[in-house]
């Protein structure tokens, strides 16, 4: 459209969009002060703009007591965290195969997550916060592994049934989630298998899979069938193909599905609820906090939700381009 | 590509789904007719219908359709609006305005839905920020009613999927025919007449997608009403899903809840068969 001209319209047209803007913001903009007062300082009547800041609440959800030589630690674990960040970050750079530097980070990440808890006294919310990793790795790895073959079989395969198989996904994508939810509950209890993370990542990695194959599929369309083709009549297999010629071009494609399954998994409440008795997640360790009598609920809540919230933004942050390519191909949503 | 390569290629995930979507599908159809607790869960009781029957003559059943209902037909209208003019305004600005503008604007979309709720709970606490404007402003103490927890879990709704509908039309106003807009310029059309008779027939197919979508969305949306009414039941606050949920949970009739479960799928597939057969035809045509 052609843009307002008059000065007045546009004063108005910004003003409008601020005020949105404060809309979006004034409940994340809150959450954050409150998580940082004391709990005097938070259930003052009128609301506290000025205060003085305490780490108290993050201190007290995170750590069960305050190690010694806490400066060191932090400082180690810096450190280490930094090296791992800056190996990913020049992987391309360093004269050995990507790969092997890639496998040794992932390695070092569970490494130093095992060990953190054997160097400071951690509390549940930690515990929490690794179970979360655990369910969203695992279910983001599986989904994309199949969800790729499916998609690029129903991208190239032109038959009825891709059709019939794709609208059958949709549908299942389309449902109420207690409709599953419930029956696995009673395939988790009569297979033992309630409160394990196989049960979790297993129906997770489901759940997902209608929406992962139809984002995936789109990004497999836009590559065209010549290329592949060319591989085959070198005398390469269809899989060698897929592997060799087509996987190595759909990285952003993959990125962009990957970074959707992740959300998915990540917030996912009802089914953790139901299923996990002990293997709480984020979303589930935090609803705790939604009532009860004890004053501290309010600031160890507003804590909780931007611990949870930050490494999302993180994750936003750095794939930003990512996600909205994703959101604007339209016709998928998480 | 052969047939069998494509079987080969799909096998995995279609057993995962059949195993994890199709199977429980069907059971939840046969839980449903079990009278079924925690204690007697692998070893239930057969009913028939009666489940089905006593969900049908619930009343708090009725009651939480009715604010399904309620919640989807104020929630979906006021995300399209809101969402399309804040798109076209949006469209007015600069590109790097615009960048800044749209990354807070898709904040309430990409937090965890738990979260969100819960920081938007936190403004209407009784030492939040709304409480006190609200005490200010109206000179009256902010308190759970009914009717406020209602529009609180409404206006949260609201605020969680606009983001939606805002990105999807803007992505859409990016592929406006300019030529159609200059030409109605010269023929001297005001800027209304612009948007009435280019912009929305522009955008037509995409509010239909928005709609469908968010209806779904609406209707089966759990976590938010769950936060926001979990502590709070004589609010009446249920919807159908929190409802189930509670069935299950709180009151142990599993088989009851399965039940529940499969009459609110039915009730979905009104919206969902027309949007299937649609999608079915375009990629019959696609492919």
């Amino acid at each position: 459209m052609d843009k307002v001209k008059s000065p007045i319209g546009r004063v108005f047209i910004h003003v409008i969009l601020i005020f949105f803007a404060v809309y979006s913001l004034v409940p994340f903009f809150w959450t954050t002060l409150q998580s940082f007062k004391t709990v005097k300082d938070a259930f003052a009547r009128t609301p506290k703009f000025i205060f003085t800041p305490t780490w108290g609440n993050y201190q007290e959800l995170w750590l069960r007591s305050l190690p010694e030589n806490g400066g060191q630690i932090a400082f180690f674990l810096l450190l280490a965290l930094v090296i791992l960040i800056g190996l990913l970050m020049f992987a391309n750079r360093i004269p050995i195969p990507s790969g092997v530097i890639y496998f040794f980070v992932a390695i070092g990440f569970v490494l130093l997550l095992w060990g953190i808890p054997r160097l400071i006294d951690t509390a549940k919310f930690y515990d929490y916060f690794i179970n979360t990793l655990i369910v969203t790795v695992g279910t983001v790895v599986i989904s994309i592994s199949i969800g790729c073959l499916a998609a690029y079989g129903l991208a190239r395969y032109s038959g009825l049934l891709a059709v019939s198989i794709l609208i059958a996904a949709l549908a299942f994508r389309a449902l109420p989630r207690l409709a599953f939810v419930l029956p696995y509950y009673s395939i988790g209890s009569a297979t033992n298998t309630l409160d394990t993370y196989l049960l979790i990542i297993l129906t997770l990695v489901a759940i997902n899979q209608p929406f992962t194959i139809w984002m995936l599929r789109s990004f497999f369309m836009e590559i065209p069938k010549e290329l592949e083709e060319a591989a085959m009549i070198d005398g390469a297999s269809r899989l060698t193909a897929f592997r060799k010629v087509i996987i190595p071009i759909m990285w952003p494609g993959i990125i962009s599905t990957a970074l959707f399954s992740l959300l998915l998994a990540y917030n996912e409440f009802l089914l953790v609820r139901l299923l996990a008795q002990t293997i709480w997640t984020l979303p589930v360790a935090i609803s705790r906090f939604t009532g009860g009598e004890d004053p501290r609920h309010l600031t160890l809540a507003a804590a909780s939700a931007v611990s949870i919230t930050f490494p999302i933004i993180i994750v936003i942050l750095v794939f930003q381009k990512n996600l909205v390519k994703g959101l604007a191909s339209g016709a998928v949503k998480g | 590509m052969k047939r069998s390569t494509f079987l080969k290629f799909t096998a995995p995930s279609i057993f995962v789904m059949t195993l994890l979507m199709v199977i429980p599908l069907i059971m939840a159809i046969w839980l449903g007719m079990q009278f079924m607790t925690y204690v007697n869960i692998n070893d239930p009781q057969f009913v028939g219908l009666r489940n089905y029957i006593d969900t049908l003559k619930d009343p708090r059943f009725w009651q939480s359709f009715r604010f399904t209902a309620l919640y989807m037909v104020i929630i979906v209208p006021a995300q399209l609006v809101i969402g399309f003019t804040i798109a076209l305004l949006l469209d007015q600005v600069s590109r790097f305005t615009r960048g800044v503008y749209l990354s807070i604007y898709l904040l309430p979309f990409i937090i965890v839905p738990v979260v969100g709720t819960l920081m938007f709970k936190q403004l209407f606490e009784p030492s939040g920020l709304f409480s006190f404007l609200y005490q200010m402003i109206l000179d009256d103490k902010f308190r759970y009613t009914e009717v406020s927890v209602k529009a609180l879990i409404i206006i949260q709704g609201i605020w969680n999927v606009t983001p939606f509908a805002l990105v999807t039309y803007f992505a859409g106003l990016q592929t406006l025919p300019a030529e159609q807009v200059e030409a109605a310029s010269i023929d001297g059309a005001s800027r209304w007449q612009k948007i009435r008779y280019i912009v929305l027939p522009h955008v037509r197919s995409l509010t239909i997608f928005i709609l469908l979508i968010s209806l779904m969305d609406a209707y089966r949306v759990f976590d938010n009403i769950f936060v926001l009414s979990e502590m709070n039941p004589i609010y009446k606050a249920d919807t159908i899903q929190t409802y189930t949920f509670r069935t299950a949970v709180t009151v142990q009739r599993l088989g009851k809840a399965n039940a529940m479960a499969v009459l609110t799928v039915l009730g979905i597939m009104i919206i969902l068969i027309p949007n299937l057969i649609q999608t079915y035809r375009q990629q019959v045509e696609d492919r």
